[in-house]
């Protein structure tokens, strides 16, 4: 355990930056804010809960897989190195999600794996919820970790109690700008935890929806009824932490053939029909269902795990109010 | 624009859109917000379905705010005089309209009550075929809420009557006293991000930016100082419609086009693809190849939005500043540039340095963007005219104490019915319209895989007893035919058409729905009538 000034931040990243490429929250005006590389942009500070979720320094909007001219191949999988300083544990608890299908069991994405393998990742825990749209504890979570990252930071006023997770971690606490913890952060960081989790609100009742949904789960008419207001944009799984359906094009011009990946979207009509014409789910309805059962229902009883860490984006991010924080309460009604 | 500037002497949105959370009622009419402004239709989504707001959707389609409407008013295509004479009728009859207001805002009221005075409700459902009691609740629930938004968009102007339709709510919102205040007025929605941005600076046949007249010798005079050039040409030019008329007559020799694709958008779309081809000299300026840069002598290449500073003025009137974000593509330049040096080589030049100087000049020379400077909309999200000074904070809503014309004028409208209506040889009415996942002709969303996906060809909509007619299942191919073309392509039979009408969009150049389409146009605005022509459906 160590701490770290929060003065000594940016030229601690600025530092990191001459060996690996940074990425850190950075306001985009009103209150948005992204994951930028560090040069790019101005970071901020407290970093607040990115609009987006982390998962896009893994799995980003669009990604080249290859791209070729004939038998000369022109390019290959990122390998480059990055850290990200920044992300909160909500966004965490979504990368450790996404590995279990991304990078272990019987499919490797070898693109997904590359980055993973590649990535830091520094954790700022939450003193209080960064929006009123966190849930998190109420998701059956936590506003911290008790582990798998790199490196967790505390936020305890001036300065930042840093906890290593892994030897990368601690590799990183070897910098000079991180200094030794005075006697007593270890009793610091338990008031931190109990103070942040007490901060949390009541939040919308994620676990009777779950146990609603396990059960007989509303019919067919509520999800048609909710869907009266969805406009289709696919907001809410862009921001999405565990979401990472993706789509594969083939793109040829003059200077080679591309084939890339972009994120995609269960809600678009596209994403489920088939080539005959037929769409399982063929009402935005039945897709708006099949989205939160999954996250809800299926993955509870496939890992034991929701497919939501309750962080609120897709509430933030629905123009029309319809993201998990709503759609948990009118399970439960 | 022409409609609404009579009634109100400003054609633009009367409100602002965060204005929209708080109306208490909206009358939706040819507008398919959900998939043409979906951020619009948001606000009026959340307006409804969290603060109670009631919703009055006036169309032939069951579009989805239709959905969660509280009366739906289905009226045949092309009859919209006739159906909002008959909502007045009712608020007249009623007793519900705004009588201090009428008093002492408007002008010509004694002229409209004679005219709605022929539009009782049984002669209104014949023409449009709307049950009498919902006409009722409709013109009850419009009159009877202080907040009361009407929008509309394309299915009001794209008639032979559309500056009629325009005028018709118009004077539905002065009749009601909804125009003037924070959350009620009459909002025509712009499709494009910059349409109401090219209006506003003058890239119409008869205006300076800001709408002044060139038929206005003391408005030459200041551009012509400013300029530096003498004896500016005081007759209104012509339209797109009338230019491509002259290009087949040979009146017009030679056509500049920036940034359009006629030869898809275009009504009777063979018709203007031959006018194009007679002119001596095509000019096209675009960001890709399109079915009209084809036909060209020169191509000239643009850079795209994120390639270029500048601003654009959206639907609610407000000017925002686009930044720059990446180097344009080797080959293109900016528009600005391009006209420029155009300009020059064709003896005046310009010398612009920079999009900034360029909006110094609009500021001087344009009124009601007189204060909306470089400096002040940098850091901001932008000002909405009329903002006249630097000190003056932008206007989001229209109208407030006095309109832009003095008093707000009834323009009453007799009903008049569409140019080509169904027959025997050709018995369906073919609307046409657009849809969420491609942008107008699809010269750039079509490029775009996932939006390709959703929606990958032509599909012609026809209800499900139609389709029984026709022995038709879902995706059949079958053969539209109308005066002027055919084209195949298969059924999507839904319910969201009414019996004997079908439906169709424009972003598919390769079967393009405007070779069907009636070139009739609306005397005044020119517009065409894509919203109404006559059809035959062969099974093939």
């Amino acid at each position: 355990m160590k701490r770290l000034n929060k003065e000594r931040v940016s030229a601690f990243l600025r530092e990191m930056n001459e060996i690996q490429a940074v990425l850190c929250p950075c306001a985009i005006g009103g209150r948005d804010s992204i994951l930028m590389p560090l040069a790019e942009g101005s970071r901020q500070e407290p970093v607040g809960k990115t609009t987006n979720s982390a998962k896009g320094a893994l799995f980003p909007q669009k990604e080249d897989i290859i791209a070729f001219m004939g038998d000369r191949i022109l390019k290959r999988m990122a390998t480059e190195k990055v850290l990200v300083f920044g992300i909160r544990p909500c966004d965490m608890m979504g990368i450790h999600f996404t590995d279990r299908f991304m990078t272990r069991g019987g499919f490797r994405d070898p693109h997904y794996s590359a980055r993973r393998d590649n990535l830091t990742l520094i954790v700022v825990a939450c003193r209080e919820p960064p929006t009123e749209s966190c849930f998190c504890v109420d998701a059956e979570r936590k506003p911290y970790l008790d582990g798998g990252f790199d490196l967790q930071l505390f936020d305890v006023g001036d300065d930042y109690i840093a906890v290593p997770g892994s030897r990368r971690g601690e590799s990183l606490m070897a910098n000079p700008h991180f200094k030794e913890s005075p006697d007593g952060d270890t009793v610091e960081l338990v008031e931190f935890k109990r103070k942040s989790l007490e901060s949390q609100g009541a939040g919308p009742g994620f676990s009777k929806a779950v146990e609603r949904l396990k059960g007989d789960g509303p019919d067919e008419a509520f999800w048609e009824s909710l869907a009266t207001r969805c406009i289709d944009c696919g907001s809410c799984v862009y921001v999405c932490p565990t979401c990472t359906c993706f789509n594969v094009f083939d793109l040829s011009s003059e200077t080679g053939f591309v084939r890339y990946r972009t994120w995609d979207a269960c809600l678009h009509a596209g994403f489920t029909r088939e080539t005959s014409g037929h769409n399982p789910r063929p009402t935005l309805g039945s897709r708006l269902a099949r989205r939160h059962e999954h996250k809800l229902k299926f993955d509870v009883l496939n890992y034991g795990e929701a497919g939501c860490v309750g962080c609120g984006r897709c509430s933030d991010a629905c123009p029309v109010g319809l993201g998990a924080i709503e759609i948990i309460e009118a399970i439960n009604t | 624009m022409a409609g609404l500037a009579a009634c109100f002497g400003s054609g633009a949105m009367t409100n602002s859109i965060a204005e929209f959370e708080d109306a208490e009622a909206f009358l939706v009419i040819g507008s398919n917000t959900t998939e043409q402004h979906p951020l619009i239709a948001s606000k009026i989504i959340s307006a409804v379905a969290q603060k109670g707001a009631r919703l009055i959707v006036a169309d032939p389609r069951e579009i989805e705010l239709a959905k969660m409407a509280t009366i739906h008013l289905r009226h045949r295509v092309g009859t919209d005089v006739a159906l909002l004479n008959g909502l007045m009728h009712i608020i007249l009859k009623e007793g519900l309209e705004a009588r201090a207001y009428i008093r002492e805002r408007t002008e010509n009221f004694e002229q409209l009550r004679s005219l709605v005075e022929e539009y009782p409700p049984e002669k209104v459902a014949e023409i449009t075929g709307v049950d009498p009691l919902d006409l009722e609740k409709a013109a009850g629930i419009y009159a009877g809420h202080e907040r009361a938004m009407l929008v509309y968009a394309m299915g009001i102007t794209q008639h032979i009557t559309g500056t009629d339709n325009v005028k018709s709510c118009a004077n539905l919102a002065l009749l009601t006293g909804h125009v003037g205040y924070a959350s009620t007025g009459v909002n025509p929605l712009r499709g494009q991000n910059n349409v109401q941005g090219a209006c506003d600076m003058g890239a119409l046949p008869n205006v300076f930016s800001g709408y002044q007249s060139v038929m206005d010798p003391a408005i030459r005079e200041k551009f012509e100082v400013h300029w530096h050039v003498q004896g500016m040409n005081e007759t209104p030019g012509l339209t797109v419609t009338e230019m491509l008329d002259g290009a087949e007559t040979g009146k017009i020799k030679a056509l500049y086009v920036l940034g359009e694709n006629p030869v898809v958008s275009d009504p009777d779309a063979k018709h203007a693809a031959r006018a194009l081809r007679q002119l001596d000299f095509l000019v096209v300026q675009d960001i890709f190849m399109t079915e009209t840069a084809r036909l060209a002598t020169v191509i000239l290449p643009a850079s795209g939005f994120a390639e270029k500073t500048g601003t654009f003025t959206n639907t609610e009137r407000r000017v925002q500043l686009s930044r720059q974000a990446m180097v344009p593509l080797e080959g293109t330049r900016p528009d600005w540039e391009i006209i420029s040096d155009l300009s020059g080589r064709c003896g005046y030049p310009m010398d612009y340095h920079s999009p900034v100087d360029i909006l110094h000049e609009i500021n001087q020379l344009t009124p009601s963007y007189g204060g909306i400077t470089y400096n002040r909309i940098k850091d901001s999200w932008g000002l909405s005219w009329p903002c006249p000074d630097e000190d003056h904070p932008g206007t989001p809503f229209l109208h407030k104490d006095r309109f832009a014309r003095g008093l707000g004028r009834f323009e009453p409208k007799e009903f008049v019915p569409p140019a080509e209506m169904p027959d025997e040889e050709y018995p369906f009415v073919l609307t046409t319209g657009r849809i969420r996942f491609h942008y107008h002709t699809g010269t750039m969303t079509r490029r775009i895989p996932l939006l390709e996906r959703e929606a990958p060809e032509a599909v012609l909509e026809m209800n499900p007893a139609d389709a029984r007619r026709l022995r038709l299942r879902n995706g059949n191919m079958v053969a539209v035919e109308s005066r002027r073309g055919e084209l195949r392509m298969p059924v999507a039979i839904t319910t969201v058409v009414p019996e004997g009408v079908v439906f169709s969009t424009f972003h598919y150049g390769e079967n393009n729905i405007n070779e069907l389409t009636i070139a009739a146009i609306d005397p005044v605005s020119k517009i065409p009538e894509y919203k109404n022509c006559a059809v035959s459906i062969r099974r093939l």
